[in-house]
């Protein structure tokens, strides 16, 4: 009951915040009766699974200050979980959704327990490497399609079919990403102001005191990555159903660990807002570079080269991203 | 037997030209303590440089290897003045995301100039040839001089940290950076420089590497974990850990053939079902999450 | 039965004696302070005693419980709470939030733990600063919050690690003020290291003096300052030796 009562409670936000919020929030809402373009919508989607990826990431990368460049993994196991079960056993979306965090979060306590042995840059390497091996694996795995992947057809399923997520227009997709998206930002808000978000910010400052006021650390770090996994494999079965078309190249790929810890860190690790931030301002402008620059202008990698200028940029000047930025002019507003 | 005779010696050429790789990001982590992510894509300009001198001139790669060591040289210390520098400053995880871009804008900058085609040295003074040592072991002679090539610039670092003032400076810098500024060394100058012979001996690996490895803007990815692996093996920092490491990664990168030994001469059938070849760099991820969960500061580790 | 008992602990960093074969005891209710000259031991034997590092040999028990290798967090969790001499505290986490943390150990309630982070800080007078973020106090302020946050474990011993170095006399008053209401009014057993004597002298009812490593006395804070080889240990044997008349 009171997890519940501290999910909806953002009183220790300033009320701006949660004006600006609202009111994006509702801009959101009512987006989609605007007749925007299909481009539009599909890159706001893109938006809400990207955020929802970086506040998952959030949750262990940003409290707890563990740079985890593996979670692509957990989007391969969610996504092909789904895609898995739909395709051969005709087993809907609600049902394989929970069966592949499930499996998601076991895969994650199995690898999580030695992972976090280790840290700083040994850590993050060793994320990338678990998740390059699962992705190697799944590519010669013929049970899932090896490197060719997996189709769902939609022919066979009669749209709009919301036991299965089988749309024909994207605005179905929007609105349940939309779902998603609320219900994440509430479960952050409870994780971040909970007995476990507080231990893991001690941990993140410092190991040594966090020990000393009776925290398990290496637990702590366990179930925290745990809760990552779960939202990172939520979206990834929503993926899945909204791409249909899924291989280990682009499921599991470290460009897709790295643009989720990207979210985060560019919009501010360790912030509520943060990786929603990182992803509005990160998503619309690949996109839209791409658009433009990649597919009009024909010159291939260029929206990916100002991209990653972007990111030096960030990382070398303002390494608390975005939100750093408006804490700081916050701070000397009240001094 | 003679597969295995082939693999181990395949394994062990090929080490010694990943130790050359792996030299550069050893001697960047221990002077600075920072993770070089682009490495990979120093390796993939060095290729390019090697292929493209070598086009240009006629000549093989190996003579043109002066200009790449340059190109590399110069590579290093501009990310280290340009960017590096500003990095360092703030936290781990920022160093670690920006060294990130800073591999996205190299590789994509090479995919803008070059494009995305594989390009392999055709022409060349030893493509082609090989040297067949008996018992079915037949090296091929770029692979050779790869590797003799890769022993000797390795030892020339070798002696440079080692037996030099600038080398003892360097090391001087990366045990204890204060105590090094009161003595009077420049750690700004040494961290350059630790990028500059760090990039320098990537790029030279990579011309090496042409000759037989054909270069497109995506390679690097697979070097830089290949070389992660290797240094963490060695343990983080040292250079003669990273030589006998890299010989160790050779010859996991050569399982397949291992495999494929065992599986014939014990004609194990489920061994044969097995797709191994595809496994070929699975290994080397593995070996990496093994060894630094057993043991965090590699085999021969010096730095915390 | 004492609270804490310790055996013949040694401990080894590569080679080095840190601790080299202390024992002594502390009773509850007892207010210890351990003292020496730098690189004595004194923050290695704390570590040892909280579970941060493994003893190398010699036992510890902890309210009649042998606690030798148990882990800081279960340490923490039998009532033993200690603070650091450095606590870069959470740029993030605000006092009160700060004190939370350590209120969670017994808690799994947030409104639970923030009443009882409310109680610390009406305690140690520190109300006022609630809702600062810790790495904006001043440093005297920081230390109490230090104390406040173990406190917020509800420990029945309490380590305090150089809690009044750098202070300024009336500061250090402050500090002396809290350590006594810790003491007194909360009854809870401290045991501290420090290297300001005057609030050593004041505070404790009995030191433990540590050099290279061994223990070199154990007394009232009336007999260690009367004692030759802690004279000696702290001012040189050559000065001990040249000064013989006056010091006796």
């Amino acid at each position: 009951m009171e997890a519940l009562r501290n999910a909806f409670d953002f009183s220790d936000s300033p009320r701006v915040d949660l004006v600006i919020a609202a009111m994006v929030a509702v801009a959101l809402l009512l987006f989609p009766l605007f007749s925007p373009s299909s481009f539009a919508i599909a890159t706001i989607i893109q938006f809400f699974i990207f955020a929802l990826y970086g506040m998952g990431w959030n949750t262990i990368g940003g409290y707890g200050g563990q740079v985890d460049l593996g979670k692509a993994q957990y989007v391969g196991i969610g996504a092909y979980t789904t895609a898995v079960m739909l395709i051969r056993w005709d087993i809907p979306f609600w049902v394989s959704m929970p069966i592949g965090m499930f499996f998601s979060i076991t895969w994650s306590f199995i690898i999580g327990y030695p992972l976090f042995r280790l840290k700083g840059h040994y850590f993050a390497i060793a994320t990338i490497a678990t998740s390059l091996v699962l992705k190697d694996l799944f590519e010669i795995w013929d049970f899932v399609g090896a490197a060719r992947g997996l189709e769902i057809s939609p022919i066979k399923y009669s749209p709009p079919d919301f036991l299965r997520l089988i749309f024909k227009q994207d605005i179905y997709y929007y609105y349940v990403i939309f779902g998603f998206f609320l219900l994440g930002i509430l479960i952050i808000n409870w994780f971040r102001r909970s007995r476990l978000g507080f231990q893991l910010r001690a941990i993140k400052d410092n190991e040594d005191v966090a020990r000393s006021l009776g925290i398990n650390v290496h637990l702590s770090k366990v179930k925290t990555y745990a809760i990552a996994t779960a939202f990172v494999s939520m979206v990834g079965s929503f993926h899945a159903c909204y791409i249909k078309n899924i291989e280990p190249e682009d499921t599991m790929s470290l460009d897709i660990s790295i643009l989720i810890a990207l979210m985060a860190m560019l919009g501010g690790a360790g912030s509520l807002w943060g990786p929603i931030i990182g992803a509005g301002v990160l998503i619309p402008l690949k996109s839209y570079l791409k658009e433009w620059l990649g597919a009009r202008g024909g010159l291939v990698g260029i929206d990916l080269i100002i991209y990653a200028a972007i990111i030096m940029v960030i990382s070398a000047r303002e390494p608390r991203g975005i939100w750093g930025i408006v804490e700081r002019v916050r701070r000397r507003k009240r001094l | 037997m003679e597969i295995l005779l082939s693999s181990l010696a395949a394994g062990l050429l090929i080490g010694m030209a990943l130790a050359l790789v792996a030299l550069g990001l050893t001697i960047i982590f221990g002077v600075m303590d920072i993770v070089n992510f682009a490495h990979g894509e120093f390796l993939m300009i060095g290729m390019y440089t090697g292929l493209f001198t070598a086009q240009a001139t006629g000549l093989d790669p190996l003579f043109t290897l002066p200009v790449a060591a340059l190109v590399g040289f110069l590579l290093g210390g501009v990310c280290y003045y340009g960017f590096i520098r500003f990095l360092i400053r703030g936290p781990m995880v920022a160093q670690l995301l920006g060294t990130f871009g800073l591999m996205l804008f190299l590789r994509n900058l090479a995919l803008l100039i070059f494009g995305s085609e594989d390009r392999a040295l055709h022409h060349g003074l030893l493509v082609g040839r090989s040297i067949d040592v008996g018992m079915g072991v037949i090296i091929p002679a770029t692979k050779l001089a790869a590797a003799v090539l890769a022993i000797f610039s390795f030892w020339a670092v070798w002696m440079l940290m080692n037996r030099t003032h600038v080398g003892k400076a360097l090391t001087a810098t990366a045990l204890n950076p204060q105590g090094a500024r009161y003595m009077g060394i420049p750690t700004e100058k040494m961290n350059a420089l630790a990028w500059g012979i760090g990039g320098a001996t990537v790029t030279i690996a990579g011309a090496l590497l042409v000759n037989f490895w054909s270069v497109n803007p995506f390679v690097g990815l697979l070097f830089t974990m290949i070389a992660f692996t290797i240094v963490a093996l060695g343990g983080f920092g040292s250079v003669r850990g990273a030589f006998f490491a890299a010989l160790v990664v050779g010859l996991i990168m050569e399982f397949p053939g291992f495999w494929d030994f065992f599986s014939y001469t014990f004609d194990i059938q489920w061994m044969y079902d097995i797709p191994m070849t595809s496994f070929k760099y699975t290994w080397v991820y593995l070996a990496y999450f093994i060894i630094m969960v057993a043991r965090p500061r590699g085999l021969f580790g010096w730095k915390h | 039965m004492p609270i804490l008992d310790i055996r013949h602990l040694v401990k080894e960093y590569g080679g080095l004696r840190a601790n080299d074969d202390i024992s002594f005891t502390l009773e509850k209710g007892e207010l210890l302070g351990v003292i020496g000259p730098n690189g004595a031991g004194k923050t290695t034997l704390f570590n040892c005693i909280a579970g941060l590092h493994p003893v190398t040999s010699g036992r510890i028990f902890f309210d009649g419980q042998d606690v030798t290798l148990k882990p800081a967090h279960e340490m923490a969790r039998l009532g033993l709470a200690r603070t650091f001499q450095v606590y870069t505290a959470a740029g993030d986490l605000t006092v009160v939030e700060n004190i939370m943390v350590g209120c969670f150990l017994r808690t799994r309630s947030r409104k639970d733990a923030r009443r009882r982070a409310d109680g610390i800080l009406y305690d140690l007078k520190l109300s006022d600063h609630a809702d600062t973020l810790v790495s904006e106090l001043p440093v005297p302020a920081q230390k109490q919050v230090t104390m406040a946050t173990a406190l917020g474990t509800a420990p029945r011993m309490l380590l305090l690690d150089e809690v009044a170095a750098g202070l300024n006399p009336s500061e250090i008053d402050d500090i002396m003020t809290s350590i006594r209401h810790i003491h007194n009014e909360m009854g809870i057993t401290v045991m501290l290291i420090e290297h300001v004597m005057e609030l050593v002298m004041n505070v404790c009812d009995r030191l433990v003096v540590l050099d290279y490593g061994h223990k070199i006395a154990d007394g009232t804070p009336a007999d260690i300052a009367a004692n030759a080889e802690v004279i000696k240990a702290y001012l040189g044997e050559r000065y001990v030796k040249e000064h013989a008349g006056e010091l006796s």
